[in-house]
């Protein structure tokens, strides 16, 4: 699995066009978060994917107009694993104990 | 006081739009009002697929951004085919589509439809405008998107009631991008591709469309002069080179020529100039160019490594790179290439002789093709008769081959041909198309008429759709299943009933005892002043070949019909 991070301008239909891109290709998305982050959002997923198809991915993701960065790793232990309810992951990134990017 | 409608015409003037193409309908009538006095020419079509064809063969040529309107619903979702066909090759679009009013968006109104949802995955940007203040921004910042980087289509989607509404004083603004496009080579990268050159022994260079996108024709052609090495062209990259540049093998890819497709299976250095390398190019991809290495220059980072991974992608405009490539390697010791390109262009791997039903065929063409002016510009439909255009072509007018390469979708042909005609009033414009695809779009003799656009229109016509009857033959056992079009109808009586002049040429046209009564009536056919309508009875199973077989790789050509090799065989 790798994870990905899309930082965007929210703007109309971005999100549908990242989206897209990963639905075209018929991979399965198990995860994703869309968050608010610095005036625009922050797309987080986490994919089943190849190496040609994480290339494919990240040059289409980036050729997309409002696209400002586009982010992969591959240590991904963290996000799967089955993850807590929201109320308890809210509560636990909160606390400090459990937020994105620690292991 | 001027209304939104108003400030859409104003801001498509100030990008520079003085001809547009569509057809009106209830939620964009607003448009259509106020049309008269706006410094824009419309081109009713008769289809909207027409006006986006139209639309996007004057682009094509022109190297403007074509237009189209559409109104909503129907009216929109049958832009649905050209949006896509400019989204596969780079063709730079806008389409305004009328939408029902705001407040009835998202019930299902009459002629609703969500034209913004549907073609997300076709559209390089599209918006639907919410606000009437909102239009000046959204038109300036669509155009800016539709001409950018890689071309591609824009949609507009304007809500009725925004265009009835009074605009005060909005004006057209200009777009000014987060952050203009960059080149993303790493700043070595002439010394590394000097470096691969200077080690190659088999370097080629294929051309695509990128190459007359980003207007670097003489650069690309100067470039190719320089090194001699082999070079050919994609379909789109047609007239880029000039085909009597010695280095120059023809076209590459499923029916290109053999010593174009031998050169590119062979080669240990692969220059990629402005070409995807879909998989109508390259074969089967996990044996495309098995021995090569791969530099790949191109504007989109998106189009790399789908097929094969590239060595070194130089991401940027041609027009910039290819002189930088040329800057490096000007007086810098390289290997002569004479033996290799010698090779390459040996008469033993020159394409055989169009025989049997395929002879008159490609001889037609050529004929015909022979009569045409150096600038001539050559629109084809989608099929057979496409391929032995592209086969046939000899062009050096780098806009002068149009065709739907990528979509492949019929029925762009003649309404191609008339936005073409109308972007370059004074050429020569051939439309070739099949009796299959003429149909697809046969309404559009009227905007022919109507425009007084002098195209010439070629209709090869075998009764059958004829590609997918070739395949069948190949492939599925000659079960020609619902591909027999033997009922055609009288296209030279349509063709009239619409105003257009037309005649029909039989086979026997062909034949040696009239083949001077032929060449009048393509000189007169080619000459004429006026639209014309020219039906040719191709033989009914004639192939076209060469013909790089589904699943094969580039030097698995198959060069004719088994039967023809059987009686080939048998005479020797």
């Amino acid at each position: 699995m790798t994870l990905f991070h899309v930082r965007y301008r929210d703007t109309q239909g971005t999100l549908m066009r990242l989206l897209n891109a990963i639905s075209r290709r018929a991979i399965q998305m198990p995860y994703l978060e869309v968050v608010p982050e610095g005036g625009g959002q922050r797309l987080s997923l986490t994919l089943d994917v190849n190496a040609k198809q994480s290339g494919q991915l990240m040059r289409e993701w980036n050729a997309t107009i409002d696209v400002l960065e586009v982010l992969a790793s591959t240590s991904l232990e963290q996000v799967t694993q089955p993850k807590p309810p929201q109320e308890v992951w809210a509560v636990a990134a909160q606390s400090g104990a459990l937020a994105m990017g620690q292991a | 006081m001027p209304r939104g409608a108003e400030l859409v015409l104003r801001c498509l003037r100030h990008e520079g739009v003085d001809l547009a193409f569509g057809y009106p309908g209830g939620a964009i009538m607003p448009l259509y009002d106020a049309l008269a006095g706006s410094g824009i020419r419309h081109v009713l079509t008769r289809h909207e697929q027409g006006a986006v064809f139209a639309a996007e063969g004057y682009a094509r040529v022109s190297g403007k951004t074509g237009v189209a309107f559409a109104t909503s619903g129907p009216g929109a979702t049958n832009l649905i085919t050209g949006i896509a066909d400019a989204k596969m090759d780079g063709v730079p679009l806008v389409c305004i589509t009328g939408q029902v009013r705001s407040v009835l968006i998202g019930t299902d109104a009459f002629q609703e439809t969500d034209v913004f949802g549907i073609t997300l995955a076709l559209t390089k940007w599209s918006r639907l405008v919410t606000k009437l203040e909102d239009i000046p921004a959204v038109i300036a910042e669509g155009f800016y998107w539709a001409r950018s980087g890689r071309p591609g289509p824009v949609l507009i989607d304007i809500p009725v009631d925004l265009m009835k509404a009074k605009s005060g004083s909005l004006a057209p603004v200009t777009f000014f991008p987060p952050q203009k496009p960059q080149s993303h080579a790493a700043p070595e990268w002439t010394q590394r591709v000097l470096a691969m050159l200077q080690k190659a022994e088999k370097p080629v260079a294929l051309v695509g469309a990128g190459v007359k996108l980003s207007g670097a024709t003489d650069q690309v052609r100067a470039l190719l002069d320089e090194l001699k090495i082999p070079s050919f062209a994609t379909v789109h990259g047609l007239g880029a080179i000039e085909t009597s540049a010695p280095h120059y093998l023809g076209m590459v890819g499923m029916h290109g020529t053999r010593a174009a497709n031998l050169a590119l299976h062979e080669t240990d250095l692969l220059l990629v100039l402005g070409a995807r390398l879909d998989d109508r190019v390259t074969g089967e991809p996990s044996r495309f160019a098995p021995h090569a290495r791969i530099v790949h220059f191109e504007i989109d980072p998106s189009q790399l490594d789908r097929v094969r991974p590239c060595q070194i992608p130089v991401v940027g405009n041609l027009a910039e790179t290819v002189p930088a490539l040329q800057r490096a390697i000007a007086g810098a010791p390289r290997p002569d290439w004479g033996a290799w390109l010698a090779q390459a262009a040996g008469d033993e791997r020159a394409d055989l002789q169009p025989s049997g039903q395929t002879a008159p065929a490609t001889q037609f063409l050529d004929d015909l093709f022979a009569l045409l002016p150096p600038d001539a510009i050559v629109v084809t439909d989608v099929g057979q008769h496409q391929m032995w255009a592209a086969q046939r072509f000899r062009g050096s007018n780098p806009r002068g081959f149009l065709t739907s390469g990528g979509l492949g979708a019929m029925g762009f042909g003649l309404p191609a041909a008339i936005g073409a005609q109308l972007a370059a009033p004074g050429a020569t414009v051939l439309c070739v198309s099949g009796d299959g695809g003429i149909q697809m779009n046969i309404q559009e003799f009227a905007t022919l008429h109507r425009a007084k656009a002098p195209v010439k229109i070629l209709i090869v016509d075998n009764q059958y759709l004829g590609m997918v009857r070739q395949w069948q033959g190949l492939f599925y056992d000659r079960n020609y299943a619902e591909t027999d079009l033997s009922d055609n109808p009288d296209f030279v009586g349509i063709a009239k009933a619409y105003g257009v002049d037309g005649r029909t040429l039989t086979l026997d046209c062909m034949e040696p005892k009239n083949l001077e009564a032929t060449a009048k009536t393509l000189r007169e056919f080619v000459q004429s002043p006026n639209p014309e309508l020219l039906v040719f009875h191709c033989p009914r199973e004639a192939n076209v070949w060469p013909m790089v077989p589904a699943g094969a790789a580039l030097n698995e050509m198959m060069l004719r019909d088994k039967e023809e090799v059987a009686e080939l065989e048998q005479t020797i």
